[in-house]
């Protein structure tokens, strides 16, 4: 158990820059999420990690110690693929046997045949490692088959188990849930978390569901376009985003952007609704996001903004109501309960209120504009 | 095209295409003409195998009257080589099946062309395999300068039929005096353009995670080759080994031009040439018992195992 | 990281490549120019007297009659055979599995070793062919002129004849080669999907004809292609039926005398290797001239098609 430390990591492939200058500390024994849209580097940077590609510049650091330009079998981390990649021709157990095989054998004793011969005690020892590992992940039934006769839920145990096996300072983990059904995925999520708090080693998890990043991770680092646009504890990077891009990439459903503007005495509004007031007078368009929870039902007519139901979409224990309202492409999307919105019907109008208190307000470029709470009185 | 090969697999329920024909037992007179045509065809493809056989079970009068059926009458006949090196004639009768094989391995070496054939496309094959496989991982699956252009090179290599440039082959070997040696037979064989190119597109769908996988496990770039996608590839390696193996065992031309009068490295098809060199009118049985011998490992083999020997021998159709 | 095992992966085959396929390529263009013999030091230049001897030659002349008698022959029986074939196996509700086996063994068994049971099965007088027509003697079949001539006086003599010989030479070409040919566009048939077929009745192509040709012969085209240029490059080659019928000379009035013999007779028997390599020239020009058209083919078709 280690931290890691990636500097200034650049890479490009061709003329396309896919990561530019990336720094990222990984503290030892956390689960830190690389979460954001695809193709926004976050494989690559996974990959960097684990020695399968160079940077073109910048370092890596495991421990403290410089391995950007060690091979990716020297830094002893562990790899979990998407697509589970084990290998076809061998049985689980060989599959979760091979790293160590080649790690711990010395090269007479890897011969095929002969081999386990030689080396009887050394394979049993092995296979102790295996089984251990096996009942870890309640996968000792599966050990003597071949992959091809394995489910998808079962293959990725048996990948979990192969990465497992050896003790690594770190397991990466590459999109390792898309594949599975949603049940199944939603299953694994706490598994995953319960693995992760049992071993205690650093986690380093890819995904571009912000739904993995949030239930899974200590911190999360949200990329795009090749760079890490802000890093932090779940709760911190949906209730604080820095930036417009984080604030509408996590959160589901999104979280709803109104244009408004500042005008010069400070006032914010929105859509002819005046939200409250800044200290400020700067005058300014901006960007102002208000997330379900925020916005409430309120009778017509009166205060806040007006619309008309759109759909009502039920989940059970909360109904997300969109509302189309004026001035706005996207319909507003509001959380409410089911007995609030028992009797609404499409195209009802109906009121909508904002917790002005809650507002996340960006500016033209995107930029978060931070207030003290009591700078911002709500007057709507 | 690329599944045309495979597709030729799966063919084993053939269904009626015009629907007319299809379900029931009932009697339909276009099914009936339909197998009068292709029962037709079929006598013709099989008659000189049913020839082949059938002279070899055959005493040599038989062969000349056409007589005796498809086994011969297997009465006893005097053996005329065998008086003329002195014995009593009793000693010489023999039954025709027996004589025409025991005097197919006893007039030349024939288990010496065996395994002369044996010996030299197992090599071709096993060098083919050798040669090829590393070079089509790497255009496959490493990045480095000049990939394309080996690539490239391979694509154009694959215009130029082996047998087409056998002469100027035949001078560098000369040159060198490897004619009539193992070396000669094997060495125009031992690149397989080919088999770079089907071994690659087929790397090229394995997965690059199973590769990384292999490395994050500590496995070298060569055990990689050896240890990952060997095994993953054996599927494409027995048709491509099926391909091989079949045109080798076959091949006329090259040994013909190559070995010249050495009879110890003959391949089968020389030997059964040799044969016919020699032959007076009276060992055409003989010489059908070596035609048999020769032709029958493939065609049984063929038979066991029709699906992979289909597959192999139309790979080339999987460009 | 900067692994060079790539250079060891590639190596080996590149340099034979260069090596056996390439530079043997260069060594017969130089020395069709020139006078070479094996045995003698050195050689002379002799500008392009080689190639002008192929072109006016009687000699020659009788090779690419010969050679383009014989493709022209072959390719198109053994493909519309092939085709055939397949055609009615795949039509088939039962057995079809049984004429596959069958029609692919000519291809499996050694083509010289066939040869000699050829041979034996076209002897003019204790051949199974001739043996068997004669029978047919007295029936109907005299009503066919040809036939009847053959009753009156003796059955064509085949590979002796000057008349018959290259034909029937083309002949066995064919039989080796359309259980090839059928058992790829069998592969073709398969994976036409059924639906078109459904559209095409639904669309009116009410007759087997029609559903031929508005979805079986376009969705055959890639096959086609291959199976044309695959049976013109191999029918080009043919070597080893004509070695066994005829060790010298290329058969009667070299009636058979095709590219690949006349290479082993110029260059390997009389130790000509000027013209042997001028010849390999020409046949290599041949063939890769035709796998490029081949390419070109299913490249447009794959792109635009």
């Amino acid at each position: 158990m280690s931290a890691i430390a990636l500097e200034g990591i650049e890479k490009s492939f061709g003329a396309t820059r896919v990561l530019g200058g990336v720094d990222l500390d990984i503290r030892a024994g956390e689960f830190l999420t690389l979460v954001g849209p695809s193709g926004c580097g976050k494989s690559t940077l996974l990959r960097i990690l684990a020695g399968l590609e160079a940077p073109d510049r910048g370092r890596v650091l495991i421990g403290g110690a410089e391995v950007t330009g060690l091979r990716a079998a020297a830094r002893n981390l562990a790899m979990v693929f998407q697509s589970y990649a084990l290998y076809p021709h061998l049985t689980v157990a060989e599959n979760m046997m091979t790293p160590l095989k080649l790690r711990d054998l010395p090269r007479a004793a890897r011969l095929p045949v002969l081999g386990p011969l030689l080396a009887r005690d050394r394979y049993r020892a092995l296979r102790a490692e295996v089984d251990r590992t096996a009942r870890i992940l309640k996968i000792e039934p599966l050990l003597d088959r071949k992959p091809g006769q394995l489910s998808g839920g079962q293959r990725q145990r048996a990948a979990l188990g192969r990465a497992m096996v050896r003790n690594p300072v770190a397991f990466l983990m590459d999109e390792p849930l898309s594949n599975l059904d949603a049940a199944l995925r939603v299953h694994m999520r706490a598994e995953l978390s319960e693995l992760h708090r049992r071993l205690g080693t650093t986690f380093v998890y890819v995904t571009h569901d912000q739904a993995e990043a949030l239930t899974m991770s200590d911190r999360m680092a949200v990329m795009q376009d090749g760079a890490i646009l802000q890093t932090g504890a779940p709760e911190e990077v949906y209730a604080d985003p820095d930036s417009l891009d984080v604030a509408r990439f996590v959160g589901s459903p999104a979280i709803n952007i109104l244009p408004g503007r500042i005008d010069g005495t400070g006032g914010l509004g929105a859509l002819g609704t005046a939200l409250g007031r800044f200290r400020t007078t700067d005058a300014q368009k901006v960007a102002i996001g208000l997330r379900p929870e925020h916005l409430s039902l309120a009778p017509a007519g009166a205060s806040g903004f007006e619309g008309a139901v759109r759909h009502r979409e039920n989940l059970g224990a909360d109904v997300f109501l969109h509302v189309d309202v004026e001035g706005i492409d996207r319909p507003v999307v509001l959380r409410t309960t089911p007995t609030e919105t028992r009797d609404l019907a499409i195209g009802a109008a109906v009121g909508i209120d904002a917790d002005a208190r809650a507002a996340l307000v960006f500016d033209e470029t995107g930029r978060r504009l931070r207030f003290e709470a009591a700078e911002l009185v709500r007057i709507a | 095209m690329a599944d045309v090969g495979q597709a030729a697999f799966r063919n084993a329920a053939p269904r009626a295409v015009d629907g007319a024909s299809s379900g029931g037992f009932r009697f339909s007179t276009r099914e009936a003409i339909k197998h009068a045509v292709l029962i037709l065809g079929a006598l013709i493809v099989l008659l000189p195998f049913y020839v082949m056989v059938s002279y070899s079970f055959k005493a040599p009068h038989e062969i000349m009257q056409n007589t005796g059926g498809f086994f011969g009458a297997q009465e006893l006949f005097r053996d005329d080589f065998c008086i003329k090196l002195g014995n009593a004639e009793e000693d010489c009768m023999v039954r025709p099946l027996n004589y025409n094989y025991t005097t197919a391995f006893e007039k030349a070496p024939l288990i010496r062309y065996l395994a002369n054939g044996v010996i030299v496309t197992v090599s071709i094959f096993l060098i083919q395999v050798l040669v090829a496989l590393p070079c089509a991982y790497a255009l496959a699956k490493l990045r480095f300068w000049g990939r394309e252009a080996v690539f490239g090179l391979v694509l154009f290599c694959l215009l130029i039929p082996v047998h087409a440039i056998a002469l100027p082959l035949y001078i560098m070997l000369a040159q060198l005096g490897l004619t009539n040696s193992y070396a000669a037979l094997i060495i125009p064989w031992t690149i397989s353009v080919f088999g770079i190119f089907l071994m690659r597109q087929f790397f090229m769908t394995v997965p690059d995670d199973l590769i990384d996988a292999a490395r994050m496990d500590g496995m070298s770039e060569y055990s990689i080759v050896w240890n990952v996608m060997l095994p993953t590839a054996i599927p494409a390696l027995l048709a491509f080994g099926i391909f091989s193996v079949v045109a080798h065992w076959n091949d006329y031309f090259w040994p013909r031009i190559v070995i010249t009068g050495n009879r110890d490295l003959f391949t089968p098809p020389l030997g059964l040439r040799e044969f016919k060199g020699d032959a007076d009118g009276d060992n055409f049985g003989p010489m059908m018992a070596t035609a048999c011998i020769i032709v029958t490992p493939l065609i049984v083999a063929f038979l066991l195992a029709q699906r992979r020997f289909i597959e192999g021998i139309t790979l080339s159709g999987m460009k | 990281m900067a692994s060079r095992a790539h250079l060891w992966f590639v190596a080996p085959a590149l340099i034979l490549m260069v090596l056996i396929l390439l530079l043997p390529i260069a060594l017969a263009g130089a020395l069709s120019f020139t006078d070479y013999s094996l045995g003698n030091s050195g050689a002379s230049f002799v500008g392009t007297e080689n190639y002008e001897r192929i072109f006016t030659r009687s000699t020659y002349e009788k090779m690419f009659i010969a050679t383009f008698r014989y493709v022209g022959v072959v390719v198109p029986l053994s493909v519309g055979l092939g085709l055939g074939a397949a055609l009615l196996i795949h039509s088939l509700t039962r057995f079809g599995a049984l004429y596959k086996t069958i029609y692919f063994l000519p291809v499996m068994a050694a083509l010289i070793a066939m040869a000699i049971v050829w041979e034996f099965a076209l002897h003019p007088t204790i051949g199974i062919v001739n043996a068997t027509l004669e029978r047919g003697c007295g029936t109907f079949l005299e009503a066919w002129p040809w036939y009847a001539k053959g009753c009156d006086r003796t059955f064509p003599l085949w590979l002796t004849d000057r008349d018959y010989a290259i034909w029937t030479v083309a002949f066995i070409g064919v039989w080796q080669a359309f259980g090839f040919n059928m058992v790829l566009y069998l592969a073709g048939l398969t994976s036409i999907p059924r639906a078109l077929y459904h559209a095409a009745e639904m669309d009116g192509a009410t007759s087997g004809w029609d559903r031929f040709r508005l979805v079986t012969w376009p969705m055959l085209g890639p096959t086609t292609v291959f199976v044309v240029t695959i049976s013109i490059i191999r029918s080009f080659q043919v070597f080893d039926t004509v070695e066994a019928f005829y060790p010298q000379g290329g058969g009667p009035s070299k009636s058979v005398y095709v590219m690949m013999f006349a290479i082993y007779e110029k260059a390997i028997q009389q130790n000509l290797m000027g013209i042997g390599a001028a010849i390999t020239m020409i046949f290599l020009v041949f063939v890769m001239v035709l796998t490029l058209i081949q390419r070109w083919l299913v490249e447009r078709r794959t792109h635009y098609g």
